[in-house]
């Protein structure tokens, strides 16, 4: 990465008025007057976006590129990020003509199709999922599926359950989509071990108007539920129904299956644990699975993975209806196809082990010098928080003076029942050396945090801009130039 | 290949620093009845293996000289400054740029982004990005809802009927009833009871509509329901008067045909604008301006993120989190590598070979055009004989054009045909002189 | 404690003060609550002529990594509300007495006001809270 600080100008500087558009030829068909084919008053007057010579709008993105740092430039131990190393070889079959140049609406889609239809036979298998539907683009729009698959569900059952159980440890999306799906949300408490409290569980359920719960399991505290078995039979006690979080699945591939936890639907982030690459924020693909039972309401176009079912006799007359165009992120879905049949069953299978080796070392190494809440063996990742930190240290801080170190910082105030949270998730693909350059970095940290607490509380101090104003931009919106 | 750099001495040093014996018990908090020995798949391929066969199941799919299908997913010509920057790793393999300081290419990038496309519409915001062209479209719907406390939405005839089917879901669970009509019809159905007003323009069959007209129409009756334009193909915008032109409140649109290859659908970019003053009411996420807390040097951070759900979870305008940040950049280098002048030409050479081979096809006997309207690069064609053109034209190995009746059954012997700039002066007598055989 | 909590005003539990005039208040939060909160981005003020029973949220205060509801403290109709915050809601901040007050309020029922808090009663609930 690029350390250079200097105020960098925007592509828009870089017009030149002359510059000339090398790639759309002139017409070669005889033209008409354009305003005998569209009236005046419907054209735009000017144009004013800027003509650049392509010199420098390659140059421009080459440094801006230099000052971004992605999981190619090392760790990136975002906590419930999952930013695992992203194989090469995935980007080379994404751009086969044969996938990246077919229309959605062409009739020769044997291959996509094929491409799908094992797909989801190999979640079927990874997750103890029946059927999938493709179409989510991202892991809350996989969520909100899942909640329109609930919802009709009940309302097809004349059942007016209207309530969704949500623990605090959850991800934000998670409120959010059950909200958008028309639910009203009940939050659960975690208790001291962080997992869901049976008791209240029940209590909750006991009212009869719980549609069912959304859970992540390992939760967001890295914590696998000891009682998953118990929870997913209390819900289902009252006729509810158990949504899986996929966020988390990359600890358990190889290990056990949501399907076998006793869930009924899931989404999957392919862009996590099946190794899509983020591309800074999206696109990801949401795949949702469910059982047998709720076929009827998936959206379309779906998948059947478990091969003992039989097609023929499907009937989805109750499905949502749609909930993307077409057929879902493919370049996603064809990434994540090859990742999986690149790893095989051994390779899937130690995913999930050495993703939660590296993390217990992290937790094993650190847990002496950071304050750590749940003093537990952890999944793929743990919290820390900055309790306890001497001079009013933050978590904020910690991350800020990590990427001094040229690495990045984990998630920082998540989950919300940690104050001061720092989440760490190394991932399987990080070598020992990398692991032990973050801890180290960390340790150091906490030292500078007793000896230099004003320098740490100014960080970065190496990064191409110095800490930025939040503040400033949320009271002062420029969203634009 | 399973990626994971550690030998079994590594593991063993990680193990006793750990103080467990064996990989094993770091699962110990898992109930033993679920627990699986393995997965039941097949084992893992080398690279080389696994490219060929992958290159195999690529040609099981069909591969066009010539595509004249549209109907949401276009062919128009990529600059290769696009894939070039987009293969950049810091870019495409970085998160969503919560470390700022870390991640200023990208956010510098989207902060272009969302300059440019508001100079492209003239709105007056744009976000960072929706998945695609429907769901940001559903998502404008529920907002309407939300501003207005409205809950029934009125939809000009000619939505894409993939988008109608989105939106009907998203609009199922929160109750709100959806309504149509025809362009004739919105005065007299128009009331203050409305959320929204939705059309796409141009519309599902390539007619241009006349904004204006239809704005008029509405705000002639009330001020309260929001204006909301929907569009597929984008690049219409280089000739086309933009919705800031007009008092649109909400405009959305597929970004696909701006430098993203079709992909048999997705990801394409969903392009989301408003007003200012709905920018609390804005979904998704935005990059602002600011400057260093303890410098003077100007850089770009996530903000206004209280509208989102990792702070307001089940208050939040909306639950995206994930978004299409790659595919806007695509859609940012496409744009200034086309520059206005290039932008231009495409729409310029859309109408014009478009509205060329219409007029060739309507005067062909058996053949009628059925748009009334002026068209942009898409136009509907009716023939008794329009199986057996679109048959001559498979064979030609041409991408035929959608035939219609697989969303309106009732549309017989139609289909919608897309001309871009991407159809040679050959392809087009080849497409020709097939509709000729069938006359 | 450092904390500003002027004797002339009344305060809700909720950490909002009044100040009465008449049969109208002005309303804003308090320095404790400003604290807390941290740097203040944003406000969504109701509008003006809405009208709500005590404790109910009529606005939300935003940092930038929170929200806080900000409830009415006595029932009442919303007859003005601080504009300039918009503009400049660093004022709720620097000055959340004077120039960062939030809406003036029109009382519905004056005797809601005996069941507000004293500055000296507001004083010990906040050190409660601290100590926890």
């Amino acid at each position: 990465m690029k350390k250079v600080r200097e105020n960098r100008n925007l592509i828009f500087t870089k017009a030149f008025e002359s510059a000339e558009d090398n790639y759309i030829p002139d017409l070669d068909i005889p033209s008409s007057n354009l305003d005998d084919i569209i009236p005046k008053n419907l054209l735009r007057d000017n144009l004013p976006i800027p003509d650049v010579p392509e010199v420098e709008i390659v140059r421009h993105y080459t440094d801006l590129s230099q000052i971004n740092y992605g999981v190619d430039s090392g760790i990136y131990p975002l906590g419930s990020c999952t930013m695992k190393y992203n194989p090469k070889i995935n980007e080379k079959i994404v751009k086969l003509p044969g996938f990246s140049i077919i229309h959605p609406l062409q009739k020769k889609n044997e291959g996509a199709i094929l491409l799908m239809e094992e797909l989801s036979q190999l979640l079927h298998k990874i997750t103890g999922m029946d059927a999938f539907t493709f179409s989510p683009a991202a892991g809350a729009h996989g969520e909100l599926t899942g909640m329109f698959i609930l919802k009709k569900f009940f309302e097809q059952n004349g059942n007016q359950k209207n309530k969704i159980i949500v623990p605090d440890s959850a991800h934000g999306t998670n409120p959010a989509s059950a909200k958008m799906a028309g639910f009203s949300i009940i939050e659960l408490n975690s208790n001291e071990h962080g997992e869901i409290p049976l008791e209240e569980l029940e209590f909750a359920m006991q009212e009869g108007d719980v549609a069912g719960i959304m859970l992540t399991n390992p939760n967001t505290l890295g914590l696998f539920d000891r009682n998953i078995l118990k929870i997913t039979e209390i819900v289902h006690k009252y006729d509810g129904l158990c949504y899986y979080d996929g966020a988390n699945l990359n600890p358990m591939l190889g290990i056990c299956r949501p399907g076998d936890m006793g869930f009924d639907i899931l989404h999957l982030n392919l862009h996590k644990t099946f190794s899509t690459p983020h591309g800074g924020g999206g696109p990801g693909s949401g795949p949702v699975g469910i059982k047998e039972g709720l076929i009827q309401f998936l959206p379309e176009p779906y998948f059947i993975g478990n091969e003992k079912i039989d097609k023929e006799k499907i009937n989805i007359s109750h499905s949502i209806g749609k909930m993307k165009s077409f057929w879902g992120n493919f370049g996603i879905l064809v990434r994540a196809y090859a990742y999986i049949r690149a790893l095989g069953k051994n390779g899937l299978s130690r995913v999930g082990k050495v993703s939660v080796l590296n993390a217990n070392y992290l937790r094993k190494r650190l847990q002496e010098f950071y304050h750590l809440p749940y003093q537990r063996i952890c999944q793929h990742e743990f919290v820390l928080s900055d309790k306890n930190f001497p001079n009013k240290i933050t978590a904020e801080d910690i991350a800020k003076r990590i990427l001094d170190y040229g690495i990045y910082a984990p998630t920082v105030y998540f989950p919300l029942i940690v104050d001061g949270a720092l989440m760490i998730e190394p991932t399987e693909t990080e070598s020992k050396e990398a692991l032990d350059y973050f801890a180290e970095t960390m340790i150091r940290i906490y030292q500078e945090t007793q000896n230099k607490p004003e320098f740490v509380h100014k960080a970065p101090h190496n990064t191409p801009v110095g800490r930025l104003d939040a503040v400033l931009a949320a009271r002062k919106p420029v969203l634009k130039e | 290949m399973d990626f994971i750099p550690h030998d079994k001495k590594v593991i063993k040093e990680i193990l006793n620093t750990i103080g467990v014996e064996s990989i094993d018990a770091l699962f110990s908090d898992i109930p033993n009845e679920i627990k699986i020995d393995k997965l039941e798949i097949d084992d893992g391929l080398f690279e080389s293996d696994l490219y060929n066969e992958m290159h195999k199941l690529s040609l099981k799919n069909g591969l066009y000289s010539s595509s004249f299908l549209g109907a949401g997913c276009y062919y128009h010509y990529i600059p290769s400054s696009v894939e070039s920057i987009l293969s950049r790793s810091e870019f495409y393999t970085s998160y969503t740029p919560y470390q700022a300081e870390a991640s200023q290419g990208n956010l510098q990038a989207i902060y272009e982004y969302q300059t440019l496309i508001t100079r492209l519409t003239e709105m007056d915001i744009s976000n960072a990005s929706m998945y695609d062209g429907s769901t940001a479209l559903a998502e404008a719907a529920l907002i309407s809802t939300v501003i207005t406390r409205n809950n029934r939405i009125l939809i000009l005839e000619g939505l894409h009927p993939e988008y109608l089917e989105v939106l009907k879901t998203y609009c199922w669970a929160q109750d709100i009833e959806l309504e149509f009509c025809t362009e004739e019809e919105i005065a007299n159905k128009i009331n203050d009871d409305y959320a929204s007003l939705i059309f796409q323009n141009p519309n599902f069959f390539g007619e241009i509509e006349d904004t204006g007209k239809l704005i008029n129409q509405a705000r002639n009756k009330t001020s309260k329901p929001l204006i909301i334009e929907c569009m597929t193909d984008p690049t219409c915008l280089g000739i086309l008067k933009p919705p800031g032109a007009y008092d649109i409140d909400i405009f959305v649109a597929e970004g696909q045909s701006f430098g993203i290859p079709p992909s048999f659908g997705g990801p394409g970019l969903g392009i989301y604008t408003t007003k200012k003053k709905y920018l609390r009411k804005t979904p998704g996420r935005l990059v602002g301006k600011t400057k260093e807390l303890y410098g003077d040097k100007i850089g770009y951070i996530l903000t206004l993120q209280t509208r989102e759900q990792h702070i307001r979870r089940e208050k939040a305008i909306s639950n995206i989190c994930t978004n299409e940040a790659l595919m806007a950049l695509a859609s940012l280098i496409y744009l200034v590598s086309l520059g206005s002048k290039g932008l231009k030409k495409v729409a310029y050479n859309n109408i014009q070979k478009s509205n060329y081979v219409k007029r060739k096809i309507d005067k062909l006997n058996n053949f009628s055009v059925l748009n009334q309207k002026p068209t942009y690069n898409e136009f509907l064609i009716k023939s008794p004989n329009i199986d057996r053109f679109l048959d001559l034209c498979e064979q030609d190995n041409l991408l035929a054009p959608l035939k219609i009746s697989i969303y309106y059954p009732e549309m017989e012997n139609t289909a919608l045909v897309c001309i871009t700039e991407e159809n040679s002066i050959e392809d087009i007598q080849l497409f020709l002189e097939n509709a000729q055989k069938c006359v | 404690m450092d904390y500003n909590i002027p004797k002339n005003l009344k305060y809700s539990p909720s950490h909002e003060w009044i100040l009465i005039e008449n049969e109208e208040g002005i309303i804003g939060i308090t320095d404790y609550a400003q604290d807390q909160l941290g740097d203040i981005v944003y406000v969504e003020f109701p509008e003006v002529g809405e009208e709500f029973s005590n404790g109910e949220s009529i606005a939300e205060i935003e940092s930038v990594k929170a929200v806080e509801e900000f409830n009415i403290p006595v029932s009442g109709k919303i007859i003005e509300i601080n504009d300039e915050i918009n503009e400049n809601p660093e004022l709720v901040n620097e000055s959340p007495y004077e120039k960062g007050w939030l809406a003036r309020i029109k009382l519905a029922n004056l005797s809601e006001l005996e069941n507000l808090l004293s500055s000296e009663n507001y004083i010990s609930q906040i050190n409660k809270e601290l100590e926890d």
